[in-house]
């Protein structure tokens, strides 16, 4: 039983370790239309990528200081929202990373 | 009522922020629990309440944690530097703190000078300067490191390292022949001075003074003298087989103990019966006597001591051997696999 629970534990903390490695792609690839953080939520989640608040917009902020995303506080429904969208450095990256993305993808459809 | 509890959140997920970005992250984070609020009430059809608020916050994490994803990635001593520092703690406290304390232990225990000199809280207080010397040092070796970690050693050890200039293995049940042979000089040196010098006989002359030993004395002399032919033995069969077997091992073990065990007792055994000189008055010859007997007396806590730290290294030893010859891939044969190009 104990056992079980060891291996569903190292399943769930690898598991989270891959998707943790994929979540900025994820993220660019979200921001290639403008969202803001809680719409940005949804589309991940919508998609099969949830990602919980305390990981995302520490993830946008980095994202952004590395002049990737560009932001900004705009009014929506009578409310303050930050926009978050990709900058021309995010482009570039975002497909560079596409290609990356889709290599390993295919190098590991070639191992298993 | 509910707005309040988030409020609560948001100004303890504040006071953690980083002062320049505070306002910013929490309206962000204000916003989103807003929404995920207003999308379960519009679920509910009704305003939440406090409880059913918490999950929401519970979801989210604690402050302190949200918070301390914004910071920057901080560490005293990095990961680079990390095990050296380890190293060096550990060796701190084996080699010096431990030592001492254990010194303060057995004079606390054995000593009944000690204890009359430090009655009562005396006895902690005598302890200070130990406790002085754990706290500075490692204050000073923690401080140390960390303005290492913050300095360009730091990126000479990442990026100005050699691999010839790493260190050799390191092989623990490796017998070096010189120490083997330098331990068989010392024991046949010390047999044949200790004939010669009659050390065997009770009485002898010293200083224009009559010297005799206690009753026990020739049982410890040729207590002495078998030790130093099983030592011979021993040395010997290291330097057939320079690697530390179980035998050689156990038998060293052995050895150690009877040779501490055999000092212990010489010491505890007031070796000096009588003193005797033409310019020597009873009276002083006994007052020398109790002097010599007293000081050997006293020794016999650090012979303890020192014996007691010989035994565990030699049960260490034991164990690395016990280690080695159960691992799947046995020292000697790694080296050999190794020579061979197959590890």
């Amino acid at each position: 039983m104990s056992q079980g629970n060891g291996a569903d534990e190292r399943f769930e903390n690898l598991r989270q370790e891959l998707r943790r490695g994929s979540l900025p792609l994820a993220v660019l690839a979200a921001l290639r239309t403008e969202h803001y953080g809680y719409t940005l939520r949804k589309t991940l989640a919508d998609r099969g990528m949830a990602i919980d608040e305390g990981t995302l917009y520490p993830l946008l902020r980095r994202l952004e200081a590395q002049g990737l995303l560009v932001s900004e506080w705009r009014e929506e429904d009578k409310r303050n929202k930050r926009f978050y969208s990709l900058s021309p450095d995010g482009k570039s990256i975002l497909k560079q990373l596409s290609v990356e993305w889709k290599s390993i993808h295919a190098s590991l459809e070639e191992i298993f | 009522m509910g707005m309040a509890l988030v409020d609560r959140y948001l100004n303890a997920v504040k006071f953690w922020l980083p002062r320049d970005q505070k306002n910013d992250i929490i309206a962000e984070l204000a916003e989103d629990l807003r929404a995920q609020i207003e999308e379960k009430e519009s679920e509910l059809g009704h305003q939440l309440s406090d409880a059913e608020i918490e999950p929401i916050l519970k979801k989210c994490g604690s402050p302190m944690l949200v918070a301390e994803r914004y910071l920057p990635q901080r560490a005293l001593i990095g990961p680079v530097l990390f095990p050296i520092y380890r190293v060096v703690i550990r060796s701190l406290i084996l080699y010096f703190l431990l030592p001492w304390f254990l010194i303060w232990l057995g004079t606390t225990i054995f000593s009944p000078d000690f204890r009359i000199d430090h009655p009562g809280v005396a006895l902690l207080v005598s302890l200070e300067p130990w406790w002085l010397a754990c706290i500075h040092s490692l204050f000073f070796c923690t401080l140390a490191f960390a303005l290492l970690d913050r300095s360009q050693a730091r990126a000479q050890i990442v990026n100005g390292w050699n691999p010839r200039a790493l260190p050799a293995e390191h092989d623990g049940n490796k017998i070096s022949r010189g120490s083997t042979v330098f331990e068989l000089t010392i024991s046949i040196a010390s047999l044949v001075l200790w004939f010669e010098l009659g050390a065997f006989h009770r009485v002898f002359h010293l200083l224009g003074m009559t010297v005799t030993l206690s009753a026990a004395w020739p049982y410890y002399f040729w207590a002495l003298m078998v030790l130093s032919i099983a030592i011979m033995g021993v040395a010997c069969l290291n330097l057939t087989i320079p690697r530390w077997t179980r035998l050689s091992a156990s038998l060293r073990l052995g050895l150690d103990c009877y040779l501490w065990v055999l000092a212990y007792w010489l010491c505890r055994n007031w070796p000096v019966q009588s003193l005797t000189g033409a310019d020597l008055s009873p009276a002083v010859a006994a007052g020398k006597i109790a002097a010599i007997n007293q000081i050997l007396s006293s020794w016999a806590i650090w012979v303890a001591l020192i014996g007691a730290i010989v035994l565990a290294f030699d049960v260490r030893r034991i164990l690395r051997v016990e280690r080695e010859a159960s691992a799947p891939l046995s020292g000697s044969a790694r080296h050999v696999t190794s020579a061979n190009g197959i590890l």
